[in-house]
């Protein structure tokens, strides 16, 4: 959910480009956080716990908590409110710790 | 506070909890454990508590295989609700010059008479059991799957809380000041908060068991030197075996929580009490880890931090009396291989100090050996 | 290895302060920030600020940032590294930096830490549901990003933050369900509980979240009345329904790089948490390095500006670095601090302080 219009604030965004989120194709604004485009294409939920598969979501925003490590172009552990967007990115949900390749 | 005992042990780690548990079964009474800070606040917290069997010596592969033995069945015989996280991935050593594949097969020769299930693997099975591994140089390696690695600080909980269970007392923050004696014979310790008068003393300290001993004139050769030890973020498991190479004097292990422990064994480390991380270390680890095992490039490290080895002139531990000094027994000086012979340490010392024939010799570890100038080299050891 | 003489870890309004002052003493500055950006939290603080003209009253975080970071960019003497983490601060005064998978070596003459704070968080059933956030993340969403967290907010704590991101997620379009606090007061200066309050919101004092509901995510809250012993009363339980709950109940200073370097700390609950001692140089137990910003204690922006000029002023000068105005311009920002920590206002910050002085 983007916002439309804003009092004070004007929003700059960068060229609309495409990524997937586990395999489905969704579009975001270059240069704006992973954690961004996926809440703005209403998806919250970012990895599952490792011991419980709790689902877990955005909590600091800005790279000092892990809650929001996903799995991005292969490499887990991806905190996507600090990675930024770039075409073709394949993000996905991280399930447990990650596996390193 | 002035009191008594019958055994005072000094040094909260591994192997001071594992000597009074095993005093303790076999009936010792008013047993007392000093520790200075918290349990496992010294060496043992700060080691990177691989297990092997795979050693050059005899002896030495007798101790650890018979502690890893005991470690395998260690919760149930403690009682321990928890887990010890006994991890039995293995060990695989590598071997990169022909001096080393020779010293290897020595090596193997020795563990295979008494049973140990070691064996010689090529770089290309080397590559099967830890396929991320770079063989590149690589001649062979040794491989033995009963070796492995513990949980440092829940194993000296599970000791220690058997043996509080067993009667012994547990006196953490409590800092010995000095040893007492009279006409060659213990008569108590001095501790910050008071004397305890007590006609055995087991020192057990670590490197400040040099400083200890040196309050009753007895000189332990015994050097504190620091080694560093990094460790990553977790990732799901992907490697079995503890990782060694003496020829690039490191070592890397996945733990069971998914995160890699590694260390390096620097010859130009400070020998003083010294517990500050250098950052030579963190690069230098780095460098070396990700060459040997390339993928770990894309880990972050979350920790480094030292700890100190107590080493003696021949890296063996001290184990026994002091001759002419009656009350005082040492088991010190392990030299960074402690923790893994620590179950079987903690019963032979328990036999030695009750004046119990030991289930195995343990004179080649005596005190006196430096002054006959029979040192007792251990070709393994990082 | 890289010889500088004064190293900054933080490019918030702490060290972009301090960099600036440093510099303008002549001091060469390395500046190293984690982020791809100058500017730290400033740049999702869209309110005007209170205080004096001189520390910048009625202007935006967001436009100080800018501006600061154009300052900080055009000046020769500093040098930015942006993208770069300070893994540690070694016993041989080595500071140690990744940037881009390299590290680097750099050994400063003095060392200023400004990492800042990170929001706390607040136990209770389901805090890990995805639609729980921190007040700061959903301001940096809404006002960085111009993304909505969700549709309907209940927020956890009345002090500033947390009333002033109700405003701004109002301003963007995002109903605020209520704003609950567990004192018996509103925090918040009144200026900002007024717009709330004025909008429809309404504030629940002496009240808590007991836990959230929902599966997979947020769809609700469960709150109650607190007693005078902060105990949840029997029978006051009520459900509110959002899907967004947003905790704003304090920050804690990151120290991490403090603890590492080995300054003597000490738990302090009114600056936070565990902070660093430091004298009147706000230089710290390690000689040579310095403290500014919530790093040190958890204040507001402005006060991070100051104290990351003091620090910036101090290293500089003790460098051997000069000028004409020295005296009168520390004097300044002293003074200015004071009258920030003055008044019922500034009393727990003083009383804070006064835990950990050297």
């Amino acid at each position: 959910m983007r916002i439309k219009k804003h009092p004070i604030l004007e929003f700059k965004t960068g060229k609309i480009v495409k990524f997937t989120f586990d395999g489905r194709e969704l579009e975001g604004h270059e240069g704006e956080t992973i954690a961004a485009a996926l809440h703005a294409a209403g998806i919250r939920t970012m990895r599952e716990s490792g011991h419980l598969h709790r689902p877990r979501g955005l909590f600091c925003n800005i790279g000092n908590c892990s809650s929001c490590l996903m799995v991005v172009n292969g490499e887990p552990n991806v905190r996507v409110c600090v990675e930024r967007l770039r075409e073709g990115m394949n993000v996905e949900t991280q399930k447990g710790k990650g596996e390193l390749k | 506070m002035n009191k008594t005992a019958d055994y005072v042990i000094i040094g909260g780690g591994v192997i001071g909890c594992s000597i009074a548990y095993n005093l303790a079964k076999k009936g010792a009474k008013n047993i007392v454990l000093i520790e200075k800070k918290y349990l496992t606040s010294g060496a043992t917290g700060r080691c990177g508590a691989g297990v092997r069997m795979q050693f050059g010596t005899e002896t030495n592969c007798l101790l650890a295989k018979n502690s890893i033995e005991m470690f395998e069945n260690l919760e149930e015989e403690l009682g321990y609700q928890d887990s010890i996280e006994f991890k039995q991935g293995g060990y695989l050593l590598l071997a990169y010059t022909e001096k080393m594949v020779e010293q290897f097969h020595k090596n193997l020769g020795v563990q295979h008479k008494l049973g140990i299930p070691s064996r010689w693997v090529t770089p290309e099975e080397s590559k099967e059991i830890v396929p991320h591994l770079n063989t590149q140089g690589l001649l062979g390696a040794t491989f033995c799957g009963k070796d492995g690695h513990c949980n440092p600080f829940k194993t000296t909980d599970a000791y220690a809380k058997a043996a509080e269970r067993l009667g012994v007392e547990i006196m953490t923050y409590t800092e010995v000041k000095q040893l007492l004696a009279q006409d060659g014979r213990i008569t108590g310790v001095e501790t910050d908060k008071g004397v305890i008068e007590t006609p055995v003393v087991v020192l057990c300290a670590g490197s400040y068991s040099r400083d200890l001993a040196a309050t009753i004139d007895i000189d332990l050769p015994i050097t504190p030197e620091r080694h560093q030890i990094l460790v990553t973020e977790p990732v799901e498991m992907m490697q079995g075996p503890m990782v060694m190479s003496f020829y690039h004097g490191l070592y890397c292990q996945q733990v069971p929580h998914g995160s890699f422990v590694m260390g390096l064994g620097d010859p130009n480390e400070p020998k003083e009490y010294n517990f500050n991380g250098s950052w030579q270390f963190l690069h230098e680890m780095a460098a070396k880890a990700t060459f040997l095992l390339p993928p770990l490039a894309n880990l972050r490290v979350v920790r480094q931090w030292a700890g100190l080895y107590d080493l003696t002139p021949d890296r063996q531990q001290i184990l026994g009396s002091v001759p002419g000094f009656e009350g005082v027994h040492l088991a010190a000086g392990f030299s960074g291989h402690g923790f893994m012979i620590a179950p079987m340490t903690g019963k032979l010392m328990a036999e030695h100090i009750l004046g119990e024939e030991t289930s195995l010799p343990i004179s080649m570890f005596d005190f006196s050996r430096f002054a006959r100038g029979e040192l007792f080299v251990e070709p393994s050891v990082v | 290895m890289r010889q500088i003489e004064i190293a900054i870890v933080g490019g918030g309004p702490a060290g972009l302060a301090a960099a600036l002052n440093a510099s303008k003493l002549g001091a060469q500055v390395i500046l190293i920030d984690r982020n791809d950006y100058l500017g730290g939290q400033l740049i999702k603080q869209t309110h005007r600020f209170f205080g004096s003209k001189q520390q910048r009253a009625s202007e935006r975080g967001i436009d100080i940032a800018l501006e600061l970071a154009n300052e900080v960019m055009a000046n020769e003497k500093i040098e930015v590294l942006t993208e770069a983490t300070a893994l540690g601060h070694y016993e041989d005064g080595v500071l140690l930096v990744e940037q881009a998978g390299k590290i680097m070596a750099i050994k400063p003459e003095r060392f200023i830490v400004a990492t800042g704070g990170a929001e706390k968080t607040l136990l209770f059933p389901n805090n890990d549901l995805p639609g729980v956030y921190g007040a700061g993340a959903v301001q940096t969403l809404v006002n960085v990003f111009g993304v909505k967290p969700g549709k309907r907010v209940l927020m956890v704590g009345a002090g500033n933050i947390g009333v002033i991101v109700s405003y701004q997620l109002l301003q963007a379009g995002v109903e605020v369900a209520a704003i609950i606090e567990g004192a018996p007061r509103i925090g918040a200066y009144w200026v900002h509980a007024a717009k709330v309050v004025r909008a429809g919101v309404p504030i629940y004092t002496r009240h808590t979240i007991l836990r959230a509901e929902g599966e997979g995510e947020v769809k609700g809250a469960v709150i109650a009345q607190l007693d005078d012993n902060w105990q949840p009363i029997p029978g006051t339980e009520r459900e509110i329904e959002a899907d967004v709950i947003c905790l704003s109940v304090g920050l804690t200073p990151l120290t991490e790089l403090l603890w590492q370097a080995g300054c003597q700390m000490t738990f302090v609950p009114e600056l936070g948490g565990n902070v660093p001692f430091r004298n009147e140089q706000l230089e710290t137990s390690v000689p040579g390095l310095y403290v500014a910003g919530d790093v040190s204690g958890i204040e507001e922006a402005s006060a991070a500006m100051m104290e990351g000029a003091l620090a910036g002023i101090n290293a500089a000068a003790s460098l051997g670095y000069t000028s004409d105005t020295l005296t009168a311009d520390r004097q300044n920002v002293l003074d200015q601090l004071a009258g920030l920590r003055s008044g019922p206002v500034g009393e727990k910050i003083r009383k804070g302080l006064a835990q950990c002085s050297l």
